[in-house]
């Protein structure tokens, strides 16, 4: 009788289940790993969370202390911060809508085929590679009431001196938005871009078989293959221009007469400047939860037309 | 058979031997770390030869003052052989957080340079050494300007002295005198001279205005500087604590000064800073600007010594009323072993080389009498202003409230917006300062309710 007792299979070593003492050095590995990621990401998170439940304001030492749910109640009676909420959301919609339409036309401009396209290509992407503060500067400069533009226009009989688009009530916002825009449009275009010239050719020469216009041509070829692009990149715009300080700090500290200020720029105010490091916490837990809140919708919402789409 | 030695055994035995490789190494790391921490984290030191090595912690670290207050550090050592100050400059942003977390932990250094800003809450936790004593005992008081060392000791919410009176700044209004003399006018000597010339400076069709109005960020300085001596008003609280910003006078005052807006300043004044301001003094867009003596240089180096003039706020109706006596200077810790040496280096920045050096480099008035009487003084038209208008006889120094802990953030922060609105009509200045005097009356009574 033949043996059909089959050869135990031998498993290779790395597929047992360690055991104690290697399961030990395994965790021993990992742990420098481990232990950076709690320290550096999760620890001044959780921290901020643990600030905004207490009172402390470093000008008051001695009322430090544990507030409960006191400093997320006065939010909710601030007005400040509800107008500095409702600026922000005003903020990153036109921002992040121009900056894409914008941003959008310049990359399928930029996608032709023309004489001098490398140099303008450079020159466009140009603003992306300056720094934010030099890009504030810059724009501190042209508005600047006597070393501006508007200088050299009213002494060209256009304005009037002594004026400036971030002092006027009606014209701060958008003196603001442009600015802005000079250096996020460049960062649309590049991502856009770049999907762009992924798209195979034959795909449009078959539209043109087809007989399809351009519009048509945009609507069937060219958006489905760039709108993943799209949803990441107004995503990640969303985020920085909700998180926008060094600009508006820069060129208007929220002014005039608080007409400017976001919700980052409010908690700028209130932890670093006013040293209520209590209350500002609050605020950057809210903004936080806020934030978190509408990128998963914005996430969830694109991904279903993304399904629908296909 | 030879036993073949798994890889993991290996790396198992091979991590014994490291493990008492990694403790040893730990522990020396920990040790050197410790050792170094307690030398440069606060506490001062004996060293070697029986030198003594004091740690002074620095809250402005501008280069070029950096460079100066070495400097100074190395006069005093060079004329206090075994004394030795350790410089640590402190992040400008974040020093009271290091500070507090000293205080907290007994680790504070010997010598600090707080602002007068600061005082409240480093006195509330008992952590800076009086000098009132050792100011007398040294013989320097009749040495020391009474302005200044009346700032000083108003800066701190029991009134005692904490901060040397090294340097001070203080207010006056700048006016471009060749403008002056091309119109001429004389340089302004009272308000109603004031008026007269904003209006008959300026010239908006050519972009040149008879003044220029702070409406952003540091507004409130010039509102006081602006104010109150053209109202008369020499405090801010009145006996009952309540604020002086709605009175009568004042508000009459306020309605002047926000009425240049617009017609004798430029419309862009309504965000106008520090920079801004001087940018257009400088570029010939304002005839007259209302600053600290700290900014002459700037003026200087933009117009030349001729084309700048300067002159103190102008007498009210009762007396003369000057503003931004804000004393400069330096403060030692409570628990600092070494507090006779401290005080050594704190009495230096006082006498008379060590105050002629530090306020020259700084660009600020002298603390001492004699230092105030040297050439370099004299000849700054903005300090010489300013001394000239605090040895009048009757004059009053208005002392503001640092103490008050929401000092900073009810006149920075909450009222800017609220001026801007004023500024644009959308707000009458008698409400602005009505809620504002509301606003530190309640700052001010519950100050005084927790210090008895």
């Amino acid at each position: 009788m033949s043996s059909t007792t089959a050869e135990p299979v031998r498993r290779p070593p790395a597929a047992r289940r360690p055991t104690g003492s290697r399961a030990g050095h395994a965790y021993l590995l990992i742990a420098p790993a481990v232990v950076l990621v709690l320290v550096f990401l999760f620890y001044p998170v959780l921290s901020v969370f643990w600030e905004s439940l207490r009172h402390h304001n470093l000008t008051r030492p001695l009322d430090d202390g544990f507030a409960g749910l006191d400093n997320y109640r006065a939010l909710l009676a601030d007005e400040l911060f509800w107008r500095s909420l409702r600026f922000t959301a005003q903020w990153v919609f036109v921002e992040v809508g121009l900056q894409f339409v914008l941003g959008l036309a310049l990359a399928l401009v930029l996608n032709r085929t023309f004489v001098g396209r490398g140099l303008a290509r450079a020159l466009a992407f140009s603003p992306w590679a300056v720094s934010g503060i030099l890009t504030t500067t810059i724009w501190i400069l042209l508005y600047n009431p006597t070393t501006g533009i508007g200088h050299y226009l009213a002494s060209m009989g256009i304005g009037e001196y002594g004026t400036s688009l971030l002092s006027e009530p009606d014209t701060t916002f958008w003196a603001l938005v442009i600015a802005e825009l000079w250096k996020g449009i460049p960062f649309f275009a590049i991502l856009i871009l770049a999907d762009l010239q992924s798209v195979p050719l034959e795909l449009y020469e078959a539209a043109n078989v087809d007989g399809a216009g351009p519009l048509r041509r945009f609507s069937a070829v060219t958006w489905p293959h760039i709108r993943k692009a799209v949803v990441i990149a107004t995503l990640l715009r969303a985020v920085w221009e909700f998180n926008n300080v060094d600009l508006l700090y820069t060129m208007t500290a929220g002014g005039p007469a608080g007409s400017t200020t976001t919700l980052p720029l409010y908690v700028a105010q209130t932890a670093i400047h006013d040293q209520d490091f209590g209350y500002g916490s609050a605020l950057t837990v809210t903004a936080f939860l806020l934030l978190t809140f509408a990128s998963m919708v914005y996430l969830r919402i694109s991904s279903g037309d993304s399904k629908e789409g296909k | 058979m030879t036993r073949q030695q798994h890889p993991a055994e290996a790396l198992g035995r091979h991590a014994l031997s490291r493990r008492g490789f990694i403790r040893t190494a730990a522990q020396a790391g920990v040790a050197m770390g410790l050792a170094s921490a307690v030398s440069a984290c606060g506490g001062s030191g004996g060293g070697s030869g029986g030198a003594v090595t004091l740690q002074l912690w620095d809250t402005d670290t501008r280069p070029e003052r950096t460079a100066n207050l070495k400097k100074l550090i190395s006069m005093f050592e060079a004329k206090n052989p075994g004394l030795r100050i350790n410089y640590l400059g402190l992040p400008t942003d974040q020093y009271m957080q290091k500070i507090n977390t000293a205080i907290a932990t007994r680790s504070t250094p010997d010598l600090l340079t707080p602002k007068a800003s600061d005082l409240a809450a480093l006195v509330a936790q008992n952590a800076l050494a009086p000098l009132d004593e050792r100011l007398k005992k040294a013989g320097l008081e009749p040495q020391i300007s009474e302005q200044m060392l009346k700032s000083s000791r108003a800066a701190a919410p029991d009134g005692k002295l904490y901060l040397t009176p090294t340097t001070s700044l203080a207010d006056v209004i700048y006016y471009r005198a060749d403008w002056f003399q091309e119109a001429g006018l004389k340089p302004p000597a009272t308000w109603a001279d004031f008026d007269a010339a904003a209006s008959r400076l300026t010239d908006a069709s050519s972009g040149r205005f008879g003044y220029t109005l702070r409406g952003g960020n540091g507004f409130f300085g010039q509102l006081v500087q602006m104010v109150y001596p053209r109202a008369g008003v020499s405090t801010f609280f009145r006996e009952d604590g309540s604020s002086t910003l709605d009175d009568p006078a004042v508000i009459a005052a306020c309605e002047k000064y926000v009425a240049l807006f617009g017609k004798q300043t430029a419309r862009s004044d309504l965000t106008a800073d520090f920079k801004t301001m001087v940018a257009q003094f400088g570029n010939g867009g304002a005839a007259m600007l209302s600053h600290s003596i700290g900014s002459y240089p700037n003026h200087v180096a933009a117009l030349g010594a001729e084309k700048v003039g300067a002159v103190a706020p102008f007498p009210g109706p009762d007396n003369q009323v000057l503003t931004g006596w804000m004393t400069t200077g330096f403060a030692m810790f409570q628990k600092s072993e070494h507090q006779e040496e401290a005080w050594k280096f704190l009495a230096y920045t006082m006498e008379p080389e060590g105050n002629s050096f530090w306020a020259q480099k700084s660009g600020y008035l002298p603390g001492n009498k004699t230092v105030a009487k040297e050439k370099w003084v004299t000849e700054n038209a903005a300090m010489k202003a300013a001394l000239d208008a605090a040895a009048k006889p009757g004059v009053v120094t208005l002392e503001q409230p640092y103490y008050l802990p929401e000092f900073t953030a009810i006149t920075v922060t909450d009222l800017l917006p609220e001026w801007q609105k004023v500024l644009q009509g959308n707000l009458t200045p008698r409400d602005f300062l009505t809620a504002a005097a509301s606003a530190l009356t309640t700052a001010k009574r519950k100050y005084d309710k927790e210090h008895g």
